[in-house]
Protein backbone atom coordinates (compact mmCIF):
# COMPACT_ATOMS: atom_id res chain seq x y z
CA UNK A 1 0.00 0.00 0.00
CA UNK A 2 1.59 3.19 -1.29
CA UNK A 3 -0.65 5.51 1.09
CA UNK A 4 1.85 7.00 3.75
CA UNK A 5 -1.29 7.41 6.28
CA UNK A 6 -1.89 3.86 5.88
CA UNK A 7 1.70 2.61 6.06
CA UNK A 8 2.21 5.12 8.62
CA UNK A 9 -0.57 2.64 10.73
CA UNK A 10 1.70 -0.21 9.81
CA UNK A 11 4.19 1.14 12.17
CA UNK A 12 2.23 1.99 15.05
CA UNK A 13 3.84 -0.10 17.91
CA UNK A 14 2.21 -3.87 17.95
CA UNK A 15 0.89 -5.14 21.62
CA UNK A 16 1.20 -8.30 23.23
CA UNK A 17 -0.89 -10.48 25.72
CA UNK A 18 -0.23 -10.48 29.20
CA UNK A 19 2.33 -13.71 29.27
CA UNK A 20 0.87 -15.02 32.02
CA UNK A 21 -2.70 -15.00 30.37
CA UNK A 22 -0.68 -16.79 26.91
CA UNK A 23 0.65 -19.60 28.69
CA UNK A 24 -3.14 -20.08 29.95
CA UNK A 25 -4.10 -20.19 26.58
CA UNK A 26 -1.63 -22.50 25.42
CA UNK A 27 -2.00 -24.78 28.13
CA UNK A 28 -5.98 -25.16 27.52
CA UNK A 29 -5.58 -25.22 23.64
CA UNK A 30 -2.92 -28.51 24.31
CA UNK A 31 -5.50 -29.75 26.60
CA UNK A 32 -8.44 -29.62 24.41
CA UNK A 33 -5.79 -31.15 21.38
CA UNK A 34 -4.62 -33.67 23.41
CA UNK A 35 -8.54 -34.42 23.96
CA UNK A 36 -9.34 -34.33 20.00
CA UNK A 37 -6.50 -36.59 19.46
CA UNK A 38 -7.21 -38.95 22.42
CA UNK A 39 -10.53 -39.67 21.51
CA UNK A 40 -9.99 -40.42 17.86
CA UNK A 41 -7.03 -42.26 18.09
CA UNK A 42 -8.96 -44.85 21.05
CA UNK A 43 -12.05 -44.44 20.49
CA UNK A 44 -12.11 -44.79 16.40
CA UNK A 45 -15.38 -43.04 16.12
CA UNK A 46 -15.71 -39.41 14.92
CA UNK A 47 -16.04 -36.59 16.97
CA UNK A 48 -18.76 -35.85 19.14
CA UNK A 49 -22.18 -36.65 17.51
CA UNK A 50 -21.33 -37.65 13.88
CA UNK A 51 -21.52 -41.08 14.04
CA UNK A 52 -25.06 -40.35 15.01
CA UNK A 53 -26.59 -38.48 12.16
CA UNK A 54 -26.71 -41.24 9.81
CA UNK A 55 -28.66 -43.24 13.03
CA UNK A 56 -31.18 -40.73 13.05
CA UNK A 57 -32.11 -39.95 9.83
CA UNK A 58 -33.12 -43.83 8.80
CA UNK A 59 -35.10 -43.78 11.75
CA UNK A 60 -36.89 -40.93 10.85
CA UNK A 61 -37.13 -42.17 7.02
CA UNK A 62 -38.69 -45.27 8.04
CA UNK A 63 -41.25 -43.40 10.73
CA UNK A 64 -41.95 -41.64 7.83
CA UNK A 65 -42.71 -44.34 5.61
CA UNK A 66 -44.53 -46.38 7.92
CA UNK A 67 -46.55 -43.38 8.80
CA UNK A 68 -47.50 -42.72 5.14
CA UNK A 69 -48.34 -46.28 4.26
CA UNK A 70 -50.49 -45.98 6.84
CA UNK A 71 -52.21 -43.21 5.42
CA UNK A 72 -52.81 -44.68 1.97
CA UNK A 73 -54.14 -47.36 3.51
CA UNK A 74 -56.43 -45.30 5.30
CA UNK A 75 -57.53 -43.36 2.47
CA UNK A 76 -57.96 -46.46 0.30
CA UNK A 77 -60.15 -47.91 2.73
CA UNK A 78 -62.51 -44.95 3.33
CA UNK A 79 -63.08 -44.75 -0.28
CA UNK A 80 -63.91 -49.06 -0.36
CA UNK A 81 -60.95 -49.40 -2.96
CA UNK A 82 -59.28 -52.02 -0.27
CA UNK B 1 4.83 -16.84 6.72
CA UNK B 2 5.08 -18.68 3.54
CA UNK B 3 2.35 -20.14 2.21
CA UNK B 4 3.84 -24.03 2.48
CA UNK B 5 5.00 -23.76 5.96
CA UNK B 6 1.54 -22.22 6.26
CA UNK B 7 -0.05 -25.65 4.51
CA UNK B 8 2.32 -28.18 6.82
CA UNK B 9 0.65 -26.04 9.65
CA UNK B 10 -2.39 -26.54 8.55
CA UNK B 11 -1.89 -30.81 7.89
CA UNK B 12 -0.03 -31.08 11.15
CA UNK B 13 -2.97 -28.81 13.17
CA UNK B 14 -5.88 -31.46 11.64
CA UNK B 15 -4.02 -33.93 13.03
CA UNK B 16 -3.88 -32.31 16.55
CA UNK B 17 -0.07 -31.63 17.20
CA UNK B 18 0.78 -29.37 19.94
CA UNK B 19 4.00 -28.44 18.13
CA UNK B 20 2.02 -26.94 15.63
CA UNK B 21 -0.19 -25.00 17.52
CA UNK B 22 2.89 -23.56 19.56
CA UNK B 23 4.06 -22.33 15.87
CA UNK B 24 1.08 -20.98 14.86
CA UNK B 25 0.10 -19.07 18.20
CA UNK B 26 4.07 -17.48 17.88
CA UNK B 27 3.45 -16.32 14.39
CA UNK B 28 -0.45 -15.32 15.07
CA UNK B 29 -0.76 -13.99 18.54
CA UNK B 30 0.72 -10.68 18.16
CA UNK B 31 -0.69 -9.12 14.99
CA UNK B 32 -4.43 -11.04 16.78
CA UNK B 33 -3.99 -9.42 19.95
CA UNK B 34 -3.34 -5.70 18.38
CA UNK B 35 -5.77 -5.71 16.29
CA UNK B 36 -7.98 -6.75 18.68
CA UNK B 37 -7.14 -4.29 21.40
CA UNK B 38 -7.07 -1.78 18.93
CA UNK B 39 -10.63 -2.63 18.04
CA UNK B 40 -12.05 -3.16 21.28
CA UNK B 41 -10.04 -0.09 23.09
CA UNK B 42 -9.84 -2.39 26.03
CA UNK B 43 -7.26 -4.61 27.04
CA UNK B 44 -9.69 -6.99 29.21
CA UNK B 45 -11.73 -7.43 26.16
CA UNK B 46 -9.09 -7.99 23.84
CA UNK B 47 -7.69 -10.56 26.10
CA UNK B 48 -10.80 -12.18 26.05
CA UNK B 49 -11.42 -12.87 22.42
CA UNK B 50 -8.23 -13.37 21.81
CA UNK B 51 -8.36 -16.30 24.41
CA UNK B 52 -11.50 -17.51 22.54
CA UNK B 53 -10.38 -16.95 18.75
CA UNK B 54 -7.55 -19.57 19.82
CA UNK B 55 -10.05 -21.84 21.57
CA UNK B 56 -12.23 -21.88 18.25
CA UNK B 57 -8.86 -22.75 15.93
CA UNK B 58 -8.08 -25.92 18.61
CA UNK B 59 -11.98 -26.92 18.20
CA UNK B 60 -12.12 -26.60 14.52
CA UNK B 61 -8.34 -27.93 13.88
CA UNK B 62 -9.97 -31.45 13.04
CA UNK B 63 -11.79 -30.28 10.48
CA UNK B 64 -9.86 -27.36 8.64
CA UNK B 65 -9.50 -27.63 5.38
CA UNK B 66 -6.52 -28.88 4.11
CA UNK B 67 -5.98 -25.24 1.94
CA UNK B 68 -6.99 -22.92 5.18
CA UNK B 69 -4.96 -19.74 5.06
CA UNK B 70 -4.24 -19.30 8.92
CA UNK B 71 -4.31 -15.41 8.80
CA UNK B 72 -7.50 -14.76 7.44
CA UNK B 73 -9.05 -17.59 9.37
CA UNK B 74 -7.70 -16.33 13.01
CA UNK B 75 -8.87 -12.69 11.89
CA UNK B 76 -12.08 -13.78 10.41
CA UNK B 77 -12.88 -15.63 14.09
CA UNK B 78 -11.54 -12.39 15.90
CA UNK B 79 -13.50 -10.06 14.23
CA UNK B 80 -16.85 -12.13 14.48
CA UNK B 81 -16.15 -12.56 18.28
CA UNK B 82 -15.83 -8.63 18.36
CA UNK B 83 -18.81 -8.02 16.32
CA UNK B 84 -20.95 -10.42 18.71
CA UNK B 85 -19.27 -8.93 22.02
CA UNK B 86 -20.08 -5.19 20.70
CA UNK B 87 -24.15 -6.33 19.38
CA UNK B 88 -24.08 -7.93 23.05
CA UNK B 89 -22.60 -4.38 24.90
CA UNK B 90 -25.05 -1.97 22.52
CA UNK B 91 -27.83 -3.87 24.15
CA UNK B 92 -26.63 -3.66 27.18
CA UNK B 93 -25.19 0.18 26.64
CA UNK B 94 -28.86 1.13 25.38
CA UNK B 95 -30.48 -0.06 28.71
CA UNK B 96 -27.64 1.94 30.87
CA UNK B 97 -27.61 5.10 27.85
CA UNK B 98 -30.88 6.76 29.73
CA UNK B 99 -28.97 6.36 33.01
CA UNK B 100 -25.90 7.80 32.14
CA UNK B 101 -27.51 10.67 30.37
CA UNK B 102 -28.30 12.06 33.32
CA UNK B 103 -24.72 12.06 34.33
CA UNK B 104 -23.43 15.78 34.09
CA UNK B 105 -20.32 15.20 32.61
CA UNK B 106 -18.95 12.12 30.11
CA UNK B 107 -15.87 10.31 30.81
CA UNK B 108 -13.64 10.40 28.09
CA UNK B 109 -12.31 7.10 26.86
CA UNK B 110 -8.48 6.86 26.26
CA UNK B 111 -7.61 3.75 24.19
CA UNK B 112 -4.27 1.88 26.05
CA UNK B 113 -2.07 2.81 22.94
CA UNK B 114 -2.82 6.40 22.78
CA UNK B 115 -1.56 5.75 26.88
CA UNK B 116 1.67 4.24 25.75
CA UNK B 117 2.78 5.75 22.70
CA UNK B 118 6.20 6.76 22.17
CA UNK B 119 5.41 10.15 20.39
CA UNK B 120 3.19 12.76 19.97
CA UNK B 121 1.96 11.73 16.32
CA UNK B 122 1.91 8.04 17.11
CA UNK B 123 -0.58 9.79 19.97
CA UNK B 124 -2.66 11.78 17.80
CA UNK B 125 -2.85 8.59 15.26
CA UNK B 126 -4.12 5.82 18.34
CA UNK B 127 -6.26 8.68 19.45
CA UNK B 128 -8.29 9.40 15.69
CA UNK B 129 -7.99 5.80 15.34
CA UNK B 130 -9.90 5.08 18.12
CA UNK B 131 -12.66 7.70 17.45
CA UNK B 132 -13.14 6.24 14.26
CA UNK B 133 -16.26 4.36 13.71
CA UNK B 134 -15.98 0.44 14.35
CA UNK B 135 -16.39 -0.90 10.79
CA UNK B 136 -14.28 2.34 8.91
CA UNK B 137 -11.00 1.31 12.43
CA UNK B 138 -11.83 -2.24 11.15
CA UNK B 139 -10.59 -1.91 7.32
CA UNK B 140 -7.49 0.25 8.79
CA UNK B 141 -6.47 -1.94 10.84
CA UNK B 142 -6.74 -5.40 8.98
CA UNK B 143 -4.86 -3.81 5.73
CA UNK B 144 -2.57 -1.05 7.12
CA UNK B 145 -1.79 -2.74 10.92
CA UNK B 146 -2.50 -6.39 10.41
CA UNK B 147 -0.59 -6.20 6.92
CA UNK B 148 -3.49 -8.51 4.73
CA UNK B 149 -3.86 -8.00 0.89
CA UNK B 150 -7.21 -6.45 0.10
CA UNK B 151 -8.90 -9.40 -1.12
CA UNK B 152 -8.29 -11.36 2.16
CA UNK B 153 -9.79 -8.51 4.34
CA UNK B 154 -12.96 -8.43 2.21
CA UNK B 155 -13.50 -12.02 2.74
CA UNK B 156 -12.92 -11.38 6.15
CA UNK B 157 -15.53 -8.24 6.33
CA UNK B 158 -17.82 -10.00 4.23
CA UNK B 159 -17.30 -7.48 1.66
CA UNK B 160 -16.59 -7.69 -2.07
CA UNK B 161 -13.55 -6.33 -3.40
CA UNK B 162 -15.16 -2.42 -4.71
CA UNK B 163 -17.44 -2.39 -1.51
CA UNK B 164 -13.98 -2.66 1.00
CA UNK B 165 -12.52 -0.59 -1.38
CA UNK B 166 -15.07 1.94 -0.68
CA UNK B 167 -15.01 1.61 3.11
CA UNK B 168 -11.09 2.01 2.89
CA UNK B 169 -11.52 4.83 1.26
CA UNK B 170 -13.92 6.65 3.39
CA UNK B 171 -11.95 5.17 6.46
CA UNK B 172 -8.91 6.99 5.20
CA UNK B 173 -10.54 10.09 4.88
CA UNK B 174 -12.06 9.90 7.82
CA UNK B 175 -9.11 9.15 9.59
CA UNK B 176 -7.24 12.11 7.34
CA UNK B 177 -10.06 14.56 8.86
CA UNK B 178 -9.82 13.59 12.16
CA UNK B 179 -5.75 13.91 12.02
CA UNK B 180 -5.99 17.08 10.22
CA UNK B 181 -8.55 18.61 13.31
CA UNK B 182 -6.16 17.51 15.51
CA UNK B 183 -3.38 19.49 13.41
CA UNK B 184 -0.57 16.32 12.36
CA UNK B 185 2.54 16.80 10.01
CA UNK B 186 1.42 17.51 6.72
CA UNK B 187 3.47 14.63 5.02
CA UNK B 188 1.03 12.36 6.42
CA UNK B 189 -1.61 13.81 5.76
CA UNK B 190 -1.51 14.28 1.23
CA UNK B 191 -4.81 15.53 -0.46
CA UNK B 192 -7.07 15.67 2.39
CA UNK B 193 -9.55 18.63 2.71
CA UNK B 194 -8.56 20.52 5.58
CA UNK B 195 -10.52 20.88 8.73
CA UNK B 196 -13.56 23.56 8.42
CA UNK B 197 -13.15 23.97 11.87
CA UNK B 198 -10.70 24.25 15.09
Amino acid sequence: MSDPLIRRLGELPAAEPDRTRSEHIRTRCHARLARHRHRRLFSGTPPSGEGMAPVWQSLIAVLAFVYLTQAIRFALALYGLT
Amino acid sequence: MDRETELTLVGRLRQGEADAFDEVYAAFSKPLFTFLIRLSRQRDVAEDLHEETWLRLVKHAGRLQADTRLGPWLFTVARNLHVSYRRARALEDSAAASLTGLWPFSVRETSPFEETAANELERRIERALANLPAASREVLLLVGVSGLDQSAVADICGLTPSALRQRLHRARELLAHALECDAVHPSVLEGVPSCPTR
